[in-house]
């Protein structure tokens, strides 16, 4: 099982399609809100090299953005 | 070899796939994702027949609504290059080739590629794309708590952008090229009256500054010509849209603004057996409704096309 951890802002699109994704296959994902915890998102600063959410973090690979197909590719991987 | 392939996943797009399932015409729809530009809306007042809706659950809708009809659906996949085959309908066809290096061949083409986010093209700002130049404002202006930032744009978006932000930022500065806000009257006083907000008019952009991250953003003073600097850590940039026509720019009529020449009759391109409908053509108005309608009517004219060239075996 692959650990996921999802960088995310209340208002963002992308980052409830990519929770959507990840529950409609079943997979655990841990959400971190980066409005409010300021630790999470310098964390996510310093792994993206960038501010932009969402940040996708799976085993230690980082996708800024949510591709679908990229993603998949990851989970497979 | 399809009789039709539709580009795009938004509400035009769509319209057309599940217009050319119920046809029964063999149909790809190509598409990188699904929802258009509406995806990122909080809520839809005006989608006809739902009082509102959430970019995201029409984006899921209209996936779901097109899956249903019988097509075949490529997903996460963009149209790189059209290219005419025997040349082209309705004796030859078209080829086209994807990101992914992946080549599909169709009689017909209806493209509902929509458009996509218009940059400033000013020193810095690729550079710092994601370092505190911001293309979507509703996503990122909660990164921004006890920032400074500064607004490009006067249409509704630069105004939303503004109102986003105003719950977090520390100040922001809206820069104005023309005289006047051009958004919607109740969002221009909201954000007129904040002490929050600064509107600087008259004001060009010319470069985004930092090493890392965004410091600072110069413009230049039309009235006076002068160059001044705003200290600032975000840029968001607001300032409409630019159709998704460079894979075709070969094959058909675009104006002055890229947008596809149509028959507004019929949805026509200047090529024969290429369609376009929604934000990627010549419409007047861009809006979800009207993107589906002329879908469908172009779908229509496609199935009359198919038929009276024997290009499809629909209905047979």
């Amino acid at each position: 099982m692959k650990t996921i951890k999802v960088y995310s802002t209340p208002t963002c699109v992308y980052c409830k399609m990519a929770k959507e994704y990840f529950k409609s296959k079943g997979l655990a994902y841990s959400d971190v809100n980066v409005a409010e915890d300021d630790a999470a998102r310098d964390e996510m600063v310093t792994k993206s090299g960038q501010m932009g959410v969402p940040v996708i973090d799976i085993d230690g690979q980082i996708f800024v953005g949510f591709n679908k197909s990229e993603v998949e590719r990851a989970l497979a991987g | 070899m399809f009789e039709l392939i539709i580009i795009g996943g938004g509400p035009a797009a769509v319209a057309a796939g599940v217009y050319a399932g119920r046809k029964q015409i063999k149909t790809a729809l190509i598409t990188e994702t699904f929802g258009g530009q509406s995806i990122v809306s909080n809520e839809i007042y005006n989608w006809v027949g739902t009082k509102a809706i959430s970019g995201l659950k029409l984006a899921q809708d209209l996936e779901e609504h097109v899956r249903a009809h019988g097509i075949e659906i490529v997903d996460g996949e963009r149209v790189t290059a059209v290219a005419k085959v025997d040349g082209g309908p309705p004796a030859g066809h078209f080829s086209l080739t994807t990101s992914s290096g992946k080549i599909f061949e169709t009689k017909t083409i209806m493209i509902a590629s929509g458009s996509r986010r218009r940059r400033l093209g000013i020193p810095g700002e690729d550079r710092l794309d994601g370092k505190g130049v911001v293309f979507c404002s509703t996503c990122d202006a909660p990164l921004f708590k006890n920032k400074d930032v500064v607004v490009v744009g006067a249409g509704n978006a630069g105004l939303e952008a503004i109102v986003d932000s105003i719950p977090y930022a520390s100040s922001i500065t809206l820069l104005v090229r023309g005289t006047e806000l051009k958004g919607d009257s109740v969002t221009q006083d909201k954000v007129k009256s904040h002490p929050k907000v600064k509107i600087i008019y008259g004001a060009v952009p010319t470069e985004v500054l930092g090493e890392k991250v965004v410091n600072s953003v110069k413009y230049q003073d039309k009235a006076t010509g002068q160059t001044k600097e705003i200290q600032a850590q975000g840029l968001f940039v607001e300032i409409g849209s630019l159709p998704n026509s460079d894979f075709v720019k070969e094959l058909v009529t675009l104006n002055p603004g890229n947008e596809i020449v149509v028959d507004h009759k019929t949805q026509q391109s200047s090529c024969v057996g290429i369609w376009a409908a929604g934000d990627v053509s010549d419409v007047l108005y861009k809006q979800n409704n009207i993107s589906a309608g002329d879908a469908v009517k172009g779908l229509l004219n496609i199935y009359d096309f198919l038929h009276r060239n024997q290009l499809t075996g629909a209905h047979k």
